[in-house]
């Protein structure tokens, strides 16, 4: 029989956001991926990766085929931490608004903090997940690619082998995963979407899209329809197109940037790092009265 | 597709292990109210005497759930090496009466908001109603929630304290690098003392305390200035906020 091709996901792949607890796998039903074929333009010219960024992929990776399939799953045990690490790293792209970013190559120099990491995707009410099928795009991970070449070699070939190995689904522990988006929400009235990305490759075919209106979809479904992205100008015109605009309402976004380097700092405040900023709480006030009634509980 | 509405939640939300926790409580006899963080929308004054017994009482019902077969609860709390922000409660301010009355604005982060009592807040200060029900889960869902409360203590009824809710601000966050501030709202009648900067400030330090660094909010055009004050920067760097408008 051909091996590997198709397995159930495991209750073990359900610990890597809930933290342990096999039990818990009876509880979540597993969601099986959606299947998407997509489309790369064929006109359009692959750009030439940056030889030292660091790209998905070797220098000479070839381009990816002309229809492929894609796999998309709004389940949270799909994800690998690692694997999401490596996607990051991949895209460039940084948990932090204003990451710490080497001013020559423009690569983000921070390391995921992959505890931090955890406890996002544990809180964020939407995670989103696309995989692809191993061949179709090359990895960079050393153990990944091994990985790969053993199951190249236990399989089958010839052409039921290969007729087989392109049917078969993916689940997470075979996939490549190749995208991802997430939402923060209070589950009553507004969403927040973090964190799109799609690996370099792949981009440009339409998956960034997918992923978003798939996160609004799940959000809408809830009956929540005030859905926020934040976007730097690159990303604005991305969001345009997935159907987002400037607010109605004419409001304007503001982030707290009390830093260190632009407010007098007096060396005993709280100062927190997020990114390249060091940020600076503002300052605590003393209560005018400390209050005579015991309002005050033990937390 | 109502049942369908129901199940997804349980499925993704990654607050179902908190739910769960109290579904097995039931179970073991342990009422819910001695929770203060569920019930926000009932009298918050029975919680506050509880508060104390809710930490001996978790101690036990950890202690038992440990050799309970269903292991949900444990990789919830060990999974948050940081608890939830600790409601914190102090007095801002306080002012004495010639006649005995005594006045005190308290801040409470606790989240002990009535849904009804906030509805008609946000009415004085003109803003569109929204449904109840999704004001309660909003709040309840919210990673912080803070209160300004107006407690006036008349001299001659001893112990007998009318309660207002003045103020209100809350704020989402996936508790490790990003969080939104929505909805801060004072009492137009006690507007200009201070109060919103203080509930604002307070926020943002407890925020940064947990070390969440991005920290954003979607002002007014009337407010844009009081934010500034406060030291947030409009569209820094060219980050934008965009919102899904869908076309029928």
């Amino acid at each position: 029989m051909v091996g590997a091709a198709i397995s159930s996901i495991t209750s073990s792949q359900i610990t890597m956001i809930k933290g342990g607890g096999g039990g818990a796998a009876a509880a979540f039903p597993s969601k099986s991926m959606e299947l998407r074929w997509i489309r790369r333009n064929s006109r359009r010219k692959i750009p030439n990766p940056n030889p030292s960024s660091r790209e998905f992929g070797s220098l000479n990776s070839t381009p990816p085929p002309l229809m492929m399939p894609i796999y998309i799953s709004a389940d949270p045990s799909h994800i690998n931490l690692q694997e999401l690490s490596e996607l990051y790293t991949s895209c460039n792209h940084s948990c932090h608004r204003f990451p710490k970013v080497d001013s020559n190559t423009g690569i983000v120099e921070e390391a995921l903090d992959l505890n931090k990491l955890r406890i996002a995707l544990s809180h964020s009410c939407v995670i989103v997940s696309v995989f692809c099928k191993p061949q179709h795009v090359k990895v960079t991970n050393i153990t990944k690619q091994i990985q790969n070449q053993e199951q190249q070699k236990q399989m089958k070939r010839g052409f039921v082998g290969d007729l087989m190995e392109s049917v078969a689904p993916i689940n997470p522990s075979n996939g490549q995963l190749i995208g991802f988006g997430r939402a923060v929400s209070d589950l009553g009235l507004t969403a927040s979407i973090y964190d799109v990305m799609v690996a370099p490759p792949l981009q440009g075919m339409g998956i960034g899209t997918i992923i978003v209106k798939r996160a609004v979809r799940i959000l809408t479904t809830r009956g929540i329809y005030d859905i926020a992205a934040l976007c730097s100008t690159k990303e604005r015109f991305f969001f345009k197109a997935c159907g987002f605009r400037d607010d109605i309402l004419g409001s304007t976004t503001m982030m707290y940037g009390r830093t260190v380097s632009n407010t007098c700092f007096e060396g005993n405040e709280l100062v927190t790092a997020a990114g390249r900023k060091l940020l600076l709480a503002p300052p605590l006030r003393v209560p005018p009265f400390p209050s005579s009634k015991t309002t005050k509980h033990q937390g | 597709m109502l049942t369908r509405n129901v199940a997804a939640p349980s499925s993704l939300c990654p607050i179902l292990p908190y739910d769960w926790q109290f579904q097995v409580s039931d179970q073991l006899l342990f009422p819910h109210n001695l929770n203060p963080n569920l019930n926000r929308c009932c009298s918050t004054r029975k919680i506050k005497g509880f508060r104390l017994m809710a930490n001996f009482w978790e101690s036990i019902r950890s202690g038992i759930l440990k050799n309970n077969a269903i292991q949900i609860v444990e990789p919830a709390s060990t999974l948050q090496e940081e608890e939830d922000p600790v409601p914190e409660e102090f007095v801002l301010v306080e002012k004495s009466h010639p006649d005995g009355e005594v006045q005190q604005i308290i801040f409470s982060s606790g989240g002990d908001v009535d849904v009804y009592e906030l509805q008609a807040l946000c009415d004085k200060v003109g803003w569109p109603r929204r449904p109840l029900s999704k004001l309660a889960t909003a709040l309840q869902n919210s990673y912080m929630v803070a209160a300004l409360h107006l407690v006036r203590k008349l001299p001659d009824q001893e112990g007998n304290e009318e309660k207002k809710l003045i103020g209100m601000a809350r704020a989402t966050s996936d508790h490790a690098f990003n969080a939104t501030i929505w909805d801060v709202l004072v009492d137009p009648s006690y507007q200009g003392q201070g109060l919103g900067k203080a509930m604002v400030e307070k926020m943002i330090r407890t925020l940064l305390q947990r070390d969440i660094g991005n920290i954003t909010l979607f002002a007014d055009s009337k407010v844009v200035e009081f934010y500034q004050n406060l030291g947030f920067e409009p569209d820094p760097e060219g980050i934008k906020g965009m919102f899904w408008y869908p076309r029928y």
